[in-house]
């Protein structure tokens, strides 16, 4: 278990201020950039001083300000994995992490590294130097390399960021099996929603240098508990509206959305505290709205809208498609319901989506 | 024509390479402090230690008399702890010609460790890597060219060193008589072709330094 509670001030306009645990398994911390995530694992690694707080790793004090405790990054065995690695160019690969083994007899030292090299798949590039390596197995190699030094704790700095899509997807499981095996508490920073989907364990949502929500990531995503999240976890249709009516019996309410030009557009959302006139916002997920090539009848959806299509924009693992009604709506497909469609620009299609597939926030 | 006497190229070489030595070790020294850490002072050391650069050698020479001599702190203790005395000894000539070389190699030192991207430091360090095996296996590889660099600019600094040799070791022709100061001498005495023949191989010496110097710093681009 990785314990953090630590407070920075880091000029006038911004103080890191976070208070969580991790336990054994991985926690994304997720957020946009600047947003205080890599400076969390700075002083987890004791790159960076907190004013006040404390650290601890499996009951070991990292740091205790009131204590006055402040272990040296030498004696803190925590692995970090810098967002450019930091491999060392004049060593090779096996050197790199060989040179994390220890003081063990040499012998025993290149045994470990040239396994760890075999564990993570890149045994072949035991000899050749950081710059001589793909993006991919240089990934692996600093990974090897965190390992090899025993860590108590496992810092990764969006680790997958410089790599292509399909390396990316490679590594996830591998880390995944990995950490089953290790158990150590992982610290993940990444601002790719996918990414920590497809981790799972625990997610920490970072805004401004404090926490927003920590929970299941798939929970986070799902139904984002503030707008902030929302943004940040990549709800495409957020909008201004006004509420026009409330039916206290149906538990809805019907919401004017403010397009562009003086357009609008109505759609109906569950009841929420916010009074008739009330300015609200709300948000849909692109993935919570259905396109329909005509009319639907006879659905459950409350929501149907007639708009027409103004952009088609391929993305790497759907197809987003922005709808003009009254306001823009971003809907996504896949590919085969794109071409079935024929969704192109200028198409006339209805959208709908459900009453509570709306989140609003007042 | 009678065979030039080549003992002063012999003294030179000798006391250049002792010096470059000390030079390198606290150049290195410095150069890390300056380029590493802050303290109070941080700038004031950097201006000391280039001050021989830009005073004449003279004044140099006159401090170092002054630190040296029998009745100067450095030259007491020498003197307590050896028996011997440094000034007018090749050993002074030593301590001259560092002295004058100093500030080029701490200068590319500072240069060539604050080159060194501090992340590999820190990963060293959160690989439970102590201060000074991060210096030796990490620091200091990476910054080798610039050093190499430095530590020839000192050494050639040092191979032509003048003014503060002859205040502080004096011109006694076989014992503290350099090649430099041999020059001068052969050319105040009309012995022109001596003095031509130490002329060529010196100059001979210091460019094949600076163009192995300059293809080092060339090499160190490209990568």
């Amino acid at each position: 278990m990785l314990e953090v509670r630590l407070r920075k001030r880091l000029g006038p306009e911004f103080t890191l201020d976070v208070d969580f645990a991790a336990p054994p398994g991985v926690t994304v911390l997720f957020g946009a950039s600047g947003s205080g995530k890599t400076l969390t694992l700075r002083a987890v690694a004791g790159l960076l001083k907190p004013d006040e707080g404390r650290m601890s790793a499996d009951g070991r004090v990292l740091f205790d300000s009131d204590k006055g405790i402040d272990v040296p990054v030498a004696r803190r065995r925590v692995g970090y994995l810098f967002q450019d690695l930091a491999l060392f160019p004049h060593m090779t690969a096996l050197e790199n992490v060989e040179f994390a083994a220890g003081d063990v007899p040499r012998a025993e030292r290149r045994g470990r590294a040239m396994s760890l090299l075999e564990r993570l798949g890149v045994a072949h590039a035991a000899g050749r130097r950081p710059r001589e390596v793909s993006g991919g197995e240089a990934q692996r190699v600093a990974l090897a390399r965190s390992l090899a030094a025993s860590p108590r704790v496992l810092l990764l700095d969006e680790p997958l960021s410089a790599l292509d899509e399909p390396v990316r997807l490679r590594i996830i499981p591998d880390l995944k099996e990995l950490n089953e095996e290790l158990r150590l508490p992982v610290l993940y920073v990444t601002h790719s929603r996918d990414e920590a989907l497809l981790l799972g364990g625990r997610a920490v949502i970072y805004e401004r240098g404090r926490i927003a929500a920590e929970g299941p990531p798939e929970e986070l995503f799902a139904a984002p508990a503030s707008e902030t999240v929302a943004r940040l976890t990549g709800v495409e249709n957020i909008f201004d509206g006004v509420v026009i009516a409330r039916d206290d019996a149906a538990g809805t309410m019907a919401v004017e959305l403010k397009g562009a030009g003086g357009a609008a557009c109505r759609v109906e959302v569950p009841l929420g505290r916010a009074g008739e006139g009330a300015r609200v916002r709300v948000a849909v997920r692109s993935g919570d709205i259905l396109i329909a090539a005509e009319e639907p009848r006879g659905l459950s959806a409350r929501n149907v809208l007639r708009g027409r299509v103004s952009s088609v924009e391929e993305r790497s693992a759907h197809t987003l498609v922005r709808v003009e009604s009254g306001v823009t709506w971003a809907a996504s497909v896949t590919r085969h319901a794109l071409e079935e469609l024929a969704l192109a620009p200028g198409r006339e299609v209805w959208l709908a989506f459900k009453t509570y597939s709306c989140r609003v926030y007042e | 024509m009678a065979a030039v006497d080549l003992s002063p190229l012999w003294l030179s070489l000798r006391v250049a390479t002792l010096s470059t030595l000390v030079v390198v070790l606290a150049g290195v020294a410095l150069g890390w402090l300056l380029a590493r850490r802050r303290f109070f002072g941080r700038e004031a050391l950097d201006a000391a230690v280039t001050l021989p650069l830009v005073l004449p050698p003279t004044v140099l020479g006159y401090y170092l008399l002054v630190l040296l001599g029998r009745g100067g702190p450095v030259g007491r203790a020498y003197e307590a702890l050896t028996g011997s005395q440094l000034v007018f000894t090749w050993r002074g000539a030593v301590v001259a010609a560092a002295a004058g070389a100093l500030p080029l190699m701490v200068k590319t030192a500072r240069a060539a460790v604050a080159g060194v991207d501090t992340q590999y430091e820190d990963a060293a360090r959160t690989l439970g890597k102590s201060e000074w095996q991060v210096f030796r296996r990490v620091t200091l590889p990476l910054a080798s060219r610039g050093l190499v660099a430095g530590a020839m600019l000192a050494f050639a600094r040092a191979l032509g060193d003048f003014g503060a040799t002859l205040m502080v070791a004096g011109n006694i022709p076989g014992r503290t008589q350099t090649a430099a100061i041999a020059i001068y001498d052969a050319t105040q005495a009309g012995r022109d072709s001596d003095a031509l023949a130490l002329v060529l191989v010196l100059s001979a010496a210091a460019f094949a330094l600076l163009y192995a110097t300059n293809r080092l710093s060339a090499a160190g681009h490209d990568s």
